[in-house]
Order: C-alpha cells, then structure tokens, then sequence
C-alpha cells in the first residue's frame, strides 16, 4: 500500500533525538562501574537507537495508516524485556571473577535500570513525536527538552548520601584480635599479621542513618555489599585469593542494634575523602522497599 | 541468602591439646604461639580459610561455603 500524502518527517526527527538523547543521559550519568568498556556502550546505543526509533515512528506510522507497521513496532519494543535477562548474567559472571562483588541486589537494580532505561527512551521519544505533530516543530522541541528534564529528574533515584550520614573513625583491636571501625565491631582477625596491616594502612567510616529511611536502607545486607563493592572500586582493596581476612566489610552495630553501621577497608589509595565521597554517591537500591513497620526504632535503647 | 555466607570448620591450630576433640576439622599441634601463627598462616593463605583466634590457645580455620 503507498500512501499518497507526502510523509511528515519531522516528528520523527525530533521524537528520535528526544529518545535517544534521553538514553544517551542516562549512559553517562551511570556510576555503576558498568558498562566499563567501548564494545558495552556500543551495545547499549544501538538498543539506544532501536528504542528511540521505535517510540518516534509509530505514530507516523499509524497516521500514515500502516497498522502492519505499528504492530511490528510494538513487537519490536517486547524485545526489550531481554535486556534485563542479558545484563543480569553478564554481571553474574563477572562477580564470580571479581574480588569484591558487587552483591545479588545491585546486580538486579542494574538490571532493572538498564530495562527500564530502554523503555524510557521509547516513551521520550513518543511524546516528543506527539507534541511536534500537534504543535509543530518549535513546540514540539520545547516539549521534549521538558519531557527529558522531567524523565531526568523522576528516573535518578536516590543516593546514600542523601539518607546516611557517613563519618571517619578509627581502626582499633578490642580483645586483641576483634576489629572495630569506631564503636562498630567488625570481625575477628586471627594472624597477628594481618592486624598489623590493618592497624598501619586501614580505613574506617562509620554510617549513621539520618531518618528511617535511612535505618531501613542500611538494614539491607545487600545495600551494604553495594555500599562495600563502591568502596573497594573508589580506593581499591589489598586483596587477593588466600586473603580472606583483609577483604573490605560493611557490618551493622550488632548486639546493640542502634542502626549505625561501619565499614572497614585495606585500601590500597590511602585516600578518606575518596572513600566517603563514594559511599555517599552509591545508589539506593530498589529492592530495599520501605514499610515503616519494618523498620527497626530509630532511637532505640541500647540494651 | 547469597550475600551472607556459611562458614564451615577447616582445621583447628592449637598449642593446648586437651583444650580441644574430636569433630569433623583435622587438628594440628602447635609447639609455642609463635610455631601456631605459622602454621595457621600458611593454611590460611594454601586454601583460603580465615583464621579465628578463640584466646584460650587456639586458633580456628573456617572457610566461606558458596
């Protein structure tokens, strides 16, 4: 079938840059130490350019009367589901080959992210589509800066900065061998060696939870494994397989229970403004979900 | 839960024999302290066990099951 009205280019134009931009955005602002390499970007802008191409044709494409197409488009855009299943094994491999890994929970959150990213762009790249064949160009470039900005602003979640507050503290041995980060006990480290390293080159922060949110957040054991992986890849670990004892940790304040947390670390950049910068800037994780019953009390008596 | 581990016994490094028996982790005999560090070193870095001290003469080997 051919259609006999010219086609309107435009909205396309505009909806594609829209979409892509809005992937393109979302790529650099990404501190997920992933994708670390040229041929993962390359990936991720072309499913960039399928996703923005998707979402900017079909309305041109139902216009033009081409159902044919749209349904195609929309059988394209469940392609994407995949996304989230190759991200995860890819990174899943990765852990068994990394010393620190980044835990079950951040894996899945860039999973997710990477997905929902794909699905973002798709839908910029609709509304900028939209807004051009409604109100013509100018609008419809003025509309999709403020749809991006929107996305921008609704998609970036949270950090651990905004919910922790996170402070130095000292390395000390209790008992002789019981390592503590401030008042937070860590772990128990047999060789007198390793002690001593510690004592020499170690690094701690303690993290206090601004509100419950934050108690809540540093409940979750695989928040603190992201919170430790970030950590590790800031100032880097003197660890190697044999080493057990010298990997970084992130423990909670236990038997006390007061919601404080610490973290330990051999860092091979003796560096404490790098470390809390890191922490600080670690995403939240989706899968913490808040219930305020849940939470432990903030202000709990120390028993 | 995959981000907590399961530590298993190895061994067990100690200077005091009758402070320890039986169980499923070889038992190795030290001579002094200095000889118990030594010798829990060496298994720690061989088969990456970490090493715990009990404070009454032994040490303890456990090693993370995945």
């Amino acid at each position: 079938m051919s259609s006999s009205a010219p086609i309107d280019w435009t909205p396309m134009i505009v909806g594609f840059t829209a979409g892509f931009l809005s992937r393109l955005i979302s790529l650099k602002s990404g501190r997920t130490h992933y994708p670390g390499y040229p041929s993962g970007y390359i990936s991720q802008l072309a499913l960039a350019v399928i996703a923005a191409m998707i979402g900017s044709s079909i309305l041109t494409s139902l216009l033009g009367k081409e159902f044919t197409a749209a349904t195609f488009l929309t059988l394209a855009a469940t392609q994407f589901r995949d996304v989230r299943n190759t991200e995860r094994k890819t990174l899943e491999q990765e852990e068994q080959l990394i010393l620190v890994s980044r835990g079950a929970g951040y894996i899945e959150g860039i999973a997710i992210t990477y997905e929902a990213r794909n699905y973002l762009a798709m839908l910029v790249a609709l509304l900028g589509s939209a807004l051009t064949l409604i109100g013509g160009l100018v609008v419809g470039i003025i509309g999709s800066v403020i749809v991006l900005a929107i996305a921008e602003i609704f998609m970036s979640g949270k950090h651990v900065g905004d919910l922790i507050d996170v402070q130095p503290a000292k390395i000390s041995f209790d008992k002789g061998t019981l390592l503590y980060a401030g008042d937070v006990m860590m772990m128990e480290v047999g060789l007198p060696h390793s002690r001593e390293r510690y004592e020499k080159e170690g690094l701690a922060v303690v993290l206090t939870p601004k509100n419950e949110r934050g108690q809540a957040v540093l409940w979750n054991a695989s928040q603190r494994q992201a919170i430790t992986y970030e950590a590790a890849s800031a100032v880097g670990a003197q660890k190697d397989i044999g080493y057990p004892e010298q990997s970084p940790l992130c423990r909670m304040e236990m038997p006390a229970g007061t919601g404080k947390a610490g973290l330990s670390i051999l860092p091979v950049d003796h560096n404490m403004s790098k470390l809390i910068q890191a922490i600080k800037n670690t995403p939240v994780l989706e899968s913490d979900k808040w219930s305020k019953m849940t939470s432990p009390v903030i202000n709990r008596k120390e028993m | 839960m995959a981000d907590a581990p399961t530590p298993v016994m190895f061994a067990i490094v100690t200077t005091k024999r009758e402070a320890v028996s039986g169980g499923m982790a070889p038992i190795f005999i030290a001579e002094d302290d200095q000889e118990r560090e030594r010798i829990a070193m060496w298994l720690s870095r061989i088969t990456n066990a970490i090493v715990h001290d009990l404070h009454n003469g032994t040490l303890i080997l456990t090693v993370n099951q995945s």
